[in-house]
This record gives structure tokens, sequence and C-alpha cells, in this order.
């Protein structure tokens, strides 16, 4: 998956940098495919992966939650201070 | 991709008085959740608010002091998962106050580290891909479910 992340690769290219059989990088391929972390295209006689973002949306989900999250809090302290001034 | 939140506030009150509400527990709890915070370099402590089913989050963030310059600058280590042990969150707070204008303060927050959820499966996966992928589909799977249940 690293490797993918730079650029796609054919299944014959990703297999040689691991030190397994061909079939048991296949398997691998097939589990990430089937997770939704990479897709599959067929370009002339080989067979393309790429990864894809939507695996990793859970890292904008979290940055999402907590901007949301300290704008309201910083909110409230200043509601906090200024009600306490008063 | 982006890996931090940075959020600035300007209070009309003086640094002394803000800095009041970033290091003293019942101070912060008004504002930002129930707490053991100690102004001490190195204090360990917790958040503890409701779950968040949604991002698989048990509701206890796990902190520690990691920077404290008195009225100035606060930082802290800021964990939290599912509760099995592997935080799925791991990042750091930080706090920098500076005086704006006549009497009030420039409150800075930056949160960084998002990055290193995508480098531990990173790393995990070179040390044991077969169960790591077997992990990340169970927590991929879960996730998903979670938000076609919101």
């Amino acid at each position: 998956m690293k490797l993918l992340s730079k650029d796609s690769m054919t299944i014959n290219a990703l297999a040689e940098n691991f030190d397994m059989s061909r079939p048991a990088v296949s398997k691998h391929i097939k589990i990430m495919y089937t997770a939704g972390f990479i897709s599959i295209t067929d370009i002339g006689r080989e067979r393309y992966c790429v990864l894809k973002q939507d695996g990793f949306n859970e890292l904008q989900d979290f940055i999402n939650f907590f901007d949301n999250f300290w704008n309201s809090k910083l909110k409230k302290l200043e509601t906090i201070l200024n009600n306490r001034i008063k | 991709m982006q890996t931090e939140i940075k959020n600035e506030w300007i209070y009309g009150q003086g640094p002394e008085q803000v800095w009041e509400y970033l290091t003293k527990a019942e101070l912060i709890a008004l504002w930002l959740m129930p707490n053991n915070f100690k102004p001490i370099l190195g204090h360990e402590f917790q958040f503890t608010v409701k779950p968040i089913p949604s991002l698989d989050l048990d509701g206890i963030f796990y902190c520690k002091v990691l920077e404290i310059v008195d009225y100035r600058k606060l930082v802290y280590s800021w964990k939290g998962g599912s509760g099995n042990g592997v935080f799925t969150l791991d990042t750091v707070v930080e706090w920098t106050l500076e005086k704006q204008g006549k009497g009030g303060t420039r409150l800075l927050l930056k949160q960084t580290g998002f990055k290193e959820i995508n480098h531990s499966i990173f790393t995990s996966m070179t040390n044991g891909w077969q169960s790591n992928i077997q992990k990340m589909i169970n927590h991929l799977n879960a996730s998903h479910h979670d938000r076609t249940n919101p």
C-alpha cells in the first residue's frame, strides 16, 4: 500500500517487492480490493492497482470533527469569560 | 492531505485570566470537558466525554503535559481509541497565548499529528500484513456500519 501511495503499479511489479509467491500477493491484493483500499484496472494485458483515497476518509472525518469541536469550545470559553466579568 | 488543525480566537481578557481556564481542572471543565488536569510537566490526565461512535472513539482522551510555560504556552498529547488499547487518534494539542491590543489575548490552538494514523497503518502492515489487514477490514466494516446508521 505504501508502494501504491506513490503511483499505480501492475500486480507483477508489486509482487517483485515482496518475498512471497505471486498467488500470495494476489490474495493480499484481493483482500485490499474487497476492503475498498485499492481499485484494479485492466490496461492492455496488465492489471494495474491504484490506491483509493476513500479508505482514508476516516482521517478527514477526524479532522472535520475536531475542527468543529474546537471552534464550538473556544466560543463557549468566550461566553464564559465575558459572563464572568459582568 | 490535511494533517493538522489550526484555530485562533481573540478574547477581551488578559493572558493571565485565559491561562486559568486552560490550566485549572474545574475551570477547563466549564468550557471543554471533565478532566483531571494538573499544570505539571509530565502529568498524565484524561478528558472524558460521551462516546463518539462515528469516529470509533470511546470518549476518553489520554493526555500528557509535554510543555508548560506559564501564561504563554501549553502542550499536551491527545490520544484516543475504541477502548481496546490501540490509539487510532494520536495527536498533540498546542496552546499559545499572546497579548492582543489593550488587555486582550490572542489564543492560538494547533492540533497536529493526524497523519500518524496513516503511518501507523503503514508501519504495522510491514510488520504483519495479514493480521493487520484483517484488523483494518474489521475496523472499516465497523466504521462503515456507523456511517450508515448515524
